[in-house]
């Protein structure tokens, strides 16, 4: 437990040790997120142990607060010049139902710590993104999601939520709160969620093939190999006429490791050849790729650890302009001679109830492009960015993206209420910073 | 020809990364901060559900808390640079290792503890 005193000395103590701004800039700890690009010095950091420490320690304390899961986001959701709450502390599994199939887990929950705890407990989640190290906390916050036809974002699944707001009060929203479904989603502007339940169902494994086809006709089936396959995306390789794609469905067979890697710098050579003659090198060498099939369970099977770092830009589009919106986008790359070598993912996902999910009103596609971390971004993501606009594309809260206040509040139909609500549950405005103030066009 | 998975990985680790440019007062910083830090439990703590989701098993390439001999040739290259490594990101390594709650004097703990530097 923090107490006022303790903490009373930890602000002033730069003024008591008469460090200029610039050497307390330096002297704090900086924050830096996955990729590294987006940079803080918070004022410092606490780690609540629980949700009651939590809300004492908030009704102790005044000024800025964010709360950071896994800092895997790349839009500016974290950075503040106030303090930063780390949920790391709040890990693991409360309590499961066996009868309903639902389990109540810590918000500071990694997603890799998640699966085999609930598989001991008979239970699994439908739908799992592919980053493996976000946390519960951070992947609700901004409604990250897998990809399958009728398959939900993970904050799609909430039941259920504890929240404690920015003056220290707990709040528990049960499945019929008429808040839950904007706090299932709320860019951590609410206050912070110290614990979610979720739906979720039996264990299961699935089977998973890998394979490489012309992307013209994986557009042309996307809704039959959707159907077929559980899970399913698709993932264009830019400058050509292919795409590399992922297919799960569930399965009883046996277990089947993925095969280990012996690279033969397939990709490195494409990187090393000139933009204008990848496309030709890509479309040869595609039909080289032999399909591939492993059998693992569902939380091994759907999320890993991604090793290389990188930025990315997404949008969720009506899904039926997808297939119109990824053309104009690997027709604009290649028209502007982009050397870019990450493929682009293409997904769907099912629509929800909730205020601020990207998928809120109807099923999605989302469409993203990446940058290595140590590349500058901006030529890609400012070239796709409009495409995105022109098909009603809805921002992933995650990622980069430039939208304020005025367009988002078109394209999501409770945009207005959410900020409505969150001027209620903060009206000094703690969790905000400069990011999430243009968004809310809060001053 | 490799599997699809692998042409990912190979995609995303294509290029390497640049050196980032780190100020003489920072490094200078680090090294004071590295002298005076010891590893506490509450250290220990933080390790273990954050750098040992890689350090344990190697994931990403991550050197082994094991291998004594990997670190010690780490750690010659000086302590302010493996500060700068592990505050800024290194390869496969997210900045700060995934520890949100760590101060300075953390990571200059746990780079003692790992490197074997604490006596």
């Amino acid at each position: 437990m923090i107490t006022r005193r303790r903490l009373l000395a930890t602000s002033f103590l730069p003024f008591a040790t008469g460090l200029s701004p610039f050497a307390l800039a330096e002297s704090r700890t900086p924050w830096r997120n996955w990729s590294g690009h987006l940079v803080s010095h918070p004022k410092g950091r606490f780690a609540p142990g629980s949700g009651s420490e939590l809300a004492d320690w908030l009704k102790v304390t005044d000024g800025a607060v964010r709360p950071v899961g896994a800092g895997h986001s790349f839009s500016p959701l974290v950075p503040t010049e106030g303090h930063l709450i780390v949920l790391d502390r709040l890990s693991g599994i409360i309590s499961h139902d066996a009868d309903t199939l639902e389990a109540e887990i810590h918000a500071g929950t990694r997603l890799s710590e998640a699966g085999v705890p609930l598989w001991q407990r008979g239970q699994a989640m439908f739908n799992l993104p592919d980053i493996d190290r976000q946390t519960i906390a951070g992947a609700l916050a901004t409604s990250t999601h897998g990809t399958g036809a009728g398959l939900k974002s993970l904050s799609g699944y909430v039941t259920g939520l504890q929240l404690v707001t920015p003056g220290g009060e707990i709040l528990d929203l049960d499945r019929d709160h008429e808040f839950l479904p904007a706090a299932a989603v709320s860019l951590g502007a609410l206050g912070i969620i110290t614990r979610a339940r979720f739906q979720n169902r039996k264990p299961f494994r699935l089977l998973t093939k890998t394979w490489v086809e012309e992307t013209e006709s994986v557009l042309a089936n996307f809704k039959q190999y959707s159907t077929e396959w559980q899970h399913f995306e698709m993932m264009p390789l830019l400058h050509s006429d292919y795409s590399f794609v992922i297919a799960h469905k569930e399965s009883d067979e046996p277990l089947l490791e993925p095969e280990q890697d012996d690279e033969d710098g397939f990709l490195a050579l494409i990187d090393a050849t000139p933009v204008a003659l990848r496309g030709a090198l890509i479309n040869t060498l595609a039909a080289e790729i032999e399909p591939a099939i492993s059998v693992q369970p569902s939380y091994q099977a759907l999320t890993n650890l991604r090793f290389d770092r990188f930025n990315e830009m997404e949008y969720s589009v009506p899904a039926n302009v997808g297939g119109d919106c990824l053309r104009e986008i690997l027709k604009a790359v290649i028209d502007n001679a982009v050397d870019v070598v990450i493929p682009l993912e293409y997904r769907v996902i099912e629509g929800d109830n909730t205020w601020l999910s990207m998928f809120t009103g109807g099923p999605r596609v989302s469409i993203s492009v990446h940058r290595l971390a140590s590349e500058s971004y901006a030529t890609l993501f400012d070239l796709v960015e409009p495409i995105f606009w022109k098909y009603g594309g809805r921002p992933h809260w995650g990622k980069v993206h430039t939208l304020g206040h005025e367009q988002l509040s078109e394209l999501y139909p409770r945009f207005n209420d959410f900020v409505e609500l969150q001027q209620q549950m903060d009206p000094e405005g703690r969790m905000l910073n400069p990011h999430l103030r243009k968004l809310f066009r809060r001053t | 020809m490799r599997k699809l998975t692998i042409l990912l990985l190979l995609a995303i680790s294509a290029c390497s990364e640049p050196a980032e440019v780190v100020s003489e007062s920072e490094i200078k910083a680090y090294a004071a901060v590295y002298r005076s830090a010891a590893v506490t439990p509450d250290v220990q703590e933080k390790w273990a559900r954050t750098c040992a989701l890689c350090h344990v098993n190697g994931q990403g390439g991550a050197p082994r808390l094991s291998d004594r001999e990997e670190w010690q040739a780490r750690l010659k290259k000086g302590s302010e640079v493996l500060m700068v490594s592990t505050v800024h990101g290194l390869n496969r390594m997210p900045p700060m290792g995934y520890c949100q709650d760590c101060e300075l004097s953390d990571f200059a703990a746990m780079i003692k503890m790992m490197t074997g530097d604490d006596p």
